[in-house]
């Protein structure tokens, strides 16, 4: 989702605001949008009462959004980072956290828009952990590029003030057309914000949980908040997480230590021949790469 | 062919029953063979004929603690996903968060995969029966692995390579062979 072709001030030296919605809630999109436009624009830019956009009502912020896309002197952009991304991401045995999928994203966007051919000089963002590395890691990605990284960006700089209402629109929309996965029958859509701590939200994270599949897909597992609603559901273990264990013992999403395959269940009643099973010790080294056992007992 | 695999068995019904999720609670476990097998202290009656779960037969790469049905076919929602260097067809799925892998591995010509449920005896019988009957078959099994692509090196491809270990094993040799081999010894 780009605007339209390349406008003749962008071959002039420009600015560019990126702010991101979403990355509180337990589900739905994370948003990074951008908003930029010609650095003799900047003052022009000052004076249509963009805000930071969560001190704006729902309405005006999408008339702003609307004012905005008829504004030819503007350009914006967005990357709509889907929760099952999120999750996915964030629950890899290499874990990315959040912090880093951020970065990635605000990356794509200076990348995406300079590949469009617009001069930028200058990018302001709202920081994402410690804003004198983020700029580091901003500047040797994009060493043409001045940076602006900071705290509350958004309420400081115009043009990140714009960035932050096409991304709370964009986040919010989304997540009222959200489509779900599951076919299930008592599937509703009250998400409410999607905030750990609104009231909705949490009366639908209670009635969509689920016994083995946890929640519908929206929902960000790697969430900590999932947690305490997975107390009495079925527990799952995990192949990756066991091979974990030898570095230290590491904790799962769930919080607790990591059994071993003896300890769940697995195999025979007998203890002592479950570990050995299960280690595969005393086996030919043919059955052990393929996870075969004989069984004498069934 | 007994195949130990640590994963679980996830079946669904057909599309208008309603769905369900087996998880034995023995699982995870896939007996594969071709006739009725005595094993100590053991029968299994491997039928031919149950319901043919082919297609709805996955493995996954974790263990779920849950022994009974579930709706699979509203939740899991496997896609496909492109082809893998090998030429396997993959799949993509979500499960509790996690990005799963998959492909659909059919099992040899001539083999069959059961399920199999504990038989009930009757209370009164003192005895611990351990027979084992055929609630269903199947000729393929779909696998995911977390994490990575599957390929031809993932264990459970692997696993088959008993099936021709274990037909040169049983095989009658002819005086011929016999001849042939010490000679090249």
């Amino acid at each position: 989702m780009t605007s339209k072709i390349l406008p003749q001030w962008a071959s002039k030296p420009c600015a560019m605001g990126i702010d991101e919605a979403g990355r509180g809630p337990v589900l739905g999109p994370m948003v990074y949008g951008c908003l930029y436009c010609a650095q003799s624009y900047m003052k022009t830019l000052a004076t249509l009462s963009f805000a930071d956009s969560k001190t704006l009502k729902e309405e005006k912020r999408e008339e702003l959004f609307e004012t905005l896309k008829t504004n030819d002197s503007i350009g914006w952009a967005v990357d709509v980072i889907d929760p099952r991304e999120l999750s996915a991401k964030m629950l890899k045995k290499n874990k990315i956290n959040l912090n880093e999928i951020s970065h990635d994203s605000a990356m794509g966007l200076i990348d995406r828009v300079l590949k469009m051919g617009v001069l930028l000089s200058e990018v302001y963002i709202d920081t994402v952990g410690d804003p004198g590395k983020y700029e580091m890691k901003l500047s040797k990605s994009f060493p043409s590029i001045k940076f602006v990284v900071a705290k509350k960006a958004d309420s400081l700089y115009p043009v990140v003030s714009g960035a932050s209402i096409v991304a709370k629109v964009t986040r919010d929309r989304a997540l009222r057309e959200w489509v779900l996965d599951e076919t299930a029958e008592n599937m509703q859509r009250n998400f409410g914000s999607g905030y750990p701590g609104d009231p909705q939200t949490k009366a639908w994270l209670e009635n969509h949980k689920h016994h083995v599949f946890g929640f519908p897909t929206l929902v960000r597992f790697s969430w900590g908040t999932c947690n305490s609603y997975f107390k009495d559901i079925a527990e799952v273990f995990w192949e990756s997480d066991n091979l974990d264990e030898d570095g230290g013992g590491r904790n799962n999403n769930n919080g607790k230590r990591q059994l071993k395959l003896s300890n769940v269940g697995f195999t025979t009643s007998k203890i002592r021949s479950e570990e050995i099973e299960s280690s595969g010790k005393g086996r030919s080294r043919f059955f052990q790469a393929r996870k075969l056992e004989h069984l004498t007992n069934f | 062919m007994l195949i130990k695999n640590w994963g679980s068995i996830l079946e669904a019904k057909s599309k208008f029953a309603r769905p369900v999720l087996y998880l034995p609670r023995r699982n995870p476990t896939v007996w594969i063979g071709r006739a009725k097998a005595e094993m100590e202290n053991a029968t299994v009656d491997l039928k031919p004929h149950g319901q043919d779960l082919s297609g709805r037969v996955h493995q996954l790469p974790c263990c779920v603690k849950h022994d009974g049905p579930a709706s699979v076919s509203h939740y899991f929602k496997p896609k496909h996903n492109g082809v893998a260097d090998e030429g396997l067809p993959l799949q993509e799925a979500h499960f509790r968060g996690r990005l799963l892998q998959g492909t659909t591995l059919q099992l040899p010509h001539g083999y069959s995969g059961f399920v199999l449920a504990k038989k009930t005896s009757p209370p009164s019988s003192k005895q611990n029966s351990n027979s084992w009957d055929t609630k269903a078959t199947f000729q393929d099994i779909t696998y995911w692995n977390h994490d990575y692509v599957p390929s031809h090196n993932d264990e459970l491809f692997r696993a088959f390579h008993w099936l021709t270990v274990a037909k040169a094993l049983h095989n009658p040799v002819t005086p011929e062979e016999l001849a042939s081999s010490s000679f090249a010894l």
